[in-house]
């Protein structure tokens, strides 16, 4: 598309938004104005993002301003708290969007905007930004969070086959221990957020074990922490990150080693490591230098599955919203629903696109482009559970209870503690 | 930066009485300096246009040279004679000694040890013997001189990665003590010392009544210390702080080559009919040597802009923690200003409640107009004071 059909199309944009909003009749003279974003994007993603919002400047004539926070859920609550809100954020938990949208400080997305940011997606996307019936955001970037990383080259000389199923993944971790490797590379340290990475393994591990429908019951709160199926999912948890000679650094350098931090040891020598379950925006934070493929430094596979013959994946992201009803603000929310908002930064590096007509061959490399077909042919695709759970579980007693488990606590007390988050416990009979 | 400690290694020199008819065979030219072709008006008339800084420094030198003691000096920078093999032998233990001794002093971050490295450092020999082989125009001396610089600068580099590995996990590449970090982020006032330290060196080698001077000049020229600073840095994969330690070396290396050849044309070391025979080699060499200072000033002069973009955006880094938060206490602040965006990492001591980081980027990003990445650890900071009877 040329440069001035993209000005013409989003000028319609945001005289979309300007009808939709008309009980906003300041709009036009807010135009000068910067409009304020909040996110969790830090470092070489922050890089990538300031691209995109310098794209949408050139295109719009509308200026921004980014901060990104390691501690997103409990600072945007600050914020709100302050009466100084964002103009927009991109929430990293659906359910924190669901929980700002009920206090009624979101503007909801209706009339020719809704329906626009709407066809962005695939219903069932959409669907996760959409409360009591209403749409508040647009899904911006997708990560896929069933990624196990390692090292091809090693593989490849000690004869390691891709693991097809869980149990040959613990075979090959026994074999890797016979040959005086450390199998795991495991970091939980998160500021604010530590627990996620944790909370990450539980889910993975649940929708293998008990399928996609458990998982909704579950993240949805109808079944408890303390069901034996979700006890059953740490227990497996536990035999990686709690055993004895499974992680580099030992159960102990967990909650201390920074979670995208957690794979250098791997492309020591020898390596620390040789496996990492890791989210696929990792590809940002790999160390200078190491190149992702099969003929690279580090490669890919998805977490296998437990009982079915093909893996579920876990997705999670990052959507959109706005605080601020001004034309503005509207229009970078509505912006960032086009397929095409996300390609400066996927030329980048870093950047996987929810929306349903991205061009994957705007990908700067073939591992992105390995994402997007994986997502495209999997079967089962579930959001990130915590992200959806009420949030003071899915952010407060998950990570909490997370931290609890690898520092030691039983497994019984961590997971009557995450459930409380949900409320005081039923009385035992 | 601050840097209270250079290193030299004339202190240490083997001295070895040359054999004569060794450098009358290799150095003829040499050796019949001081002839009565030195008597020649003509050649001293070509010989003021050939050294235009002879005049500004002839003062210092009323000197007048006899064979036997150019002979003595020359002798005790090359490896010539019979004795050529214990000459080596010594260069080699005393090189990979004093750098042994260096690393340790760097890794346990005592200047005083690595004071006592750089009195027994021998680099300067085969520095000093390039400088003296590029004003005699001696090729082939040149290319020893080099080879033996450059055999001892991989020695020191190798002893200097080597007690890194053998002193395993002390220290990592994001902790280096602040002796490594003095060797590793050269400015320009590292090329003055070097002008100086090697001005004097110079001096001191073709004055033998300053020796007593030399272990001053020791101290002031730094050889050894950035080399092994370099070795260290490589085992910890440090490799900016080992590109650092390197331009700091070759500053001593190519300022010392060039002060000491200035002196030694100036102070008539130099015999004038060997000086005019050789005139092309020496402006050659003049200008090669030149041109290395010049090149090593453009990476100094951009390292100093650095540091002083630094200072001053520590500054403001500074004056906006008291805004951001003025009941916090900076108790630890690194602040880097780069072309494209600038990290801020603050410790802070507090008795209230942490404020968000965001703010600050925030109020940084506004005021630098560049993304800011900032990180902030806060510890408590409580008092409490009691009595009883």
């Amino acid at each position: 598309m040329s440069k001035a059909l993209r000005c013409f199309a989003s000028l319609i944009v945001i005289s979309a938004v300007a009808t939709a909003c008309s009980a906003d009749s300041e709009s036009n003279e807010q135009s000068d104005r910067v409009v304020r974003v909040f996110g969790v994007y830090r470092g070489a993603e922050a890089e990538g993002f300031r691209r995109v919002l310098a794209r949408f400047t050139e295109e719009t004539g509308i200026a921004t301003s980014y901060v990104g926070t390691a501690a997103f859920a409990q600072r945007i609550r600050e914020r709100v708290r302050d009466g100084d809100p964002p103009d927009v954020a991109l929430f990293p938990q659906p359910a924190i969007l669901v929980e700002m949208a009920r206090a009624g400080v979101l503007t909801p997305l209706e009339g020719q905007l809704g329906a626009t940011v709407r066809d962005g997606y695939s219903p069932d996307v959409a669907e996760l930004a959409t409360v009591d019936g209403t749409l508040y955001g647009a899904w911006f970037r997708l990560s896929l969070k069933s990624l196990v990383w390692y090292p091809p080259q090693v593989f490849a000389d000690h004869g390691y086959q891709i693991p097809a199923t869980w149990d040959e993944l613990l075979l090959l971790t026994t074999q890797m221990r016979l040959d005086g490797f450390t199998p795991w590379c495991l970091g939980m340290e998160a500021f604010d957020a530590t627990g996620w990475v944790g909370t990450d393994w539980i889910e993975n591990i649940v929708l293998r074990l008990h399928g996609p429908e458990v998982y909704d019951q579950w993240t949805a709160g109808e079944i408890p922490f303390t069901d034996p199926r979700i006890h059953q999912a740490f227990t497996l948890f536990g035999e990686i990150a709690l055993s004895p000679g499974q992680v580099a650094g030992g159960t102990r350098s967990i909650l201390t080693v920074p979670a995208f931090r957690a794979i250098d040891p791997m492309f020591d020598n020898p390596p620390g490591c040789l496996l990492t379950r890791q989210a696929s925006s990792q590809v940002a934070e790999l160390p200078s230098g190491i190149s992702i493929g099969q003929a690279g430094d580090v490669d890919v596979f998805v977490l296998p599955p437990i009982h079915d013959e093909e893996a579920p994946l876990l997705a999670a992201g990052e959507v959109a919203a706005a605080f601020s009803t001004s034309d503005e603000a509207l229009a970078l929310v509505s912006y960032l629903a086009d397929p095409r908002s996300g390609e400066p930064w996927a030329r980048l590096g870093g950047y996987n696109s929810p929306h349903k007509d991205f061009d994957i061959t705007t990908h700067g490399n073939q591992f992105e482009v390995q994402l997007a077909e994986l997502v495209e042919q999997a079967n089962v695709v579930r959001f990130d559970g915590s992200d959806l759970m009420a949030v003071t579980v899915g952010t407060g007693t998950f990570w909490q209870g997370m931290i609890d488990y690898v520092a030691g606590l039983d497994l019984d007390s961590v997971l009557i503690n995450i459930q409380r988050g949900y409320g005081p416990l039923p009385p035992e009979r | 930066m601050s840097r209270s400690t250079h290193e030299s290694a004339t202190g240490s020199e083997p001295t070895i009485e040359p054999s004569t008819e060794s450098v009358h065979r290799r150095g003829a030219d040499v050796v019949s300096a001081g002839s009565p072709r030195d008597s020649s008006d003509g050649a001293r008339s070509r010989v003021r246009r050939l050294s235009a800084v002879g005049p500004l420094l002839g003062n210092l030198f009323h000197k007048t040279w006899d064979d036997d003691e150019r002979t003595r000096i020359l002798g005790e920078l090359f490896f010539e004679g019979p004795e050529w093999r214990p000459f080596l032998s010594r260069f080699v233990v005393l090189t990979v000694l004093s750098t042994t001794l260096a690393a340790f002093g760097l890794i346990a971050n005592s200047a005083a040890v690595v004071i006592g490295a750089m009195l027994i450092a021998p680099l300067m020999t085969p520095i000093l013997a390039t400088a003296a082989s590029l004003v005699h125009g001696q090729i082939d001396r040149l290319a020893v001189s080099l080879l033996v610089l450059a055999g001892g600068t991989l020695l020191a580099v190798a002893a200097g990665w080597a007690v890194s590995w053998l002193t395993g996990a002390t220290l990592t590449a994001e902790e280096l003590t602040p002796e490594l970090l003095s060797r590793a982020t050269p400015s320009l006032l590292d090329l003055g010392v070097a002008i100086a330290a090697g001005l004097a060196a110079g001096y001191i080698l073709t004055n033998s009544q300053a020796g007593s001077s030399l272990p001053g000049v020791a101290i002031a020229v730094a050889l050894v210390p950035p080399l092994g600073t370099a070795g260290i840095s490589l085992e910890l994969g440090a490799t900016a702080e080992a590109e650092g330690a390197l331009l700091l070396f070759a500053t001593n290396l190519v300022v010392i080559i060039l002060s000491a050849m200035i002196v030694m044309l100036a102070s008539g070391f130099v015999p004038n009919d060997i000086r005019i025979m050789v005139r092309g080699r020496v402006n050659l060499g003049l200008f090669a040597a030149t041109l290395g200072v010049i090149g090593v000033s453009i990476p100094l002069t951009s390292y100093t802009l650095d540091v002083f973009a630094d200072q001053h955006f520590t500054r403001e880094v500074i004056s906006h923690v008291r805004e951001w938060d003025p009941s916090g206490r900076i108790v630890e602040l690194s602040a880097d200003i780069g072309d494209s965006r600038a990290t801020v990492e603050i410790v802070m001591a507090s008795s209230q409640e942490p404020v968000p980081a965001w703010r600050l980027a925030e109020l940084l990003a506004a005021e630098s107009e560049l993304p800011v990445d900032v990180s902030v650890q806060y510890r408590i900071e409580s008092r409490d004071e009691a009595t009883a009877d």
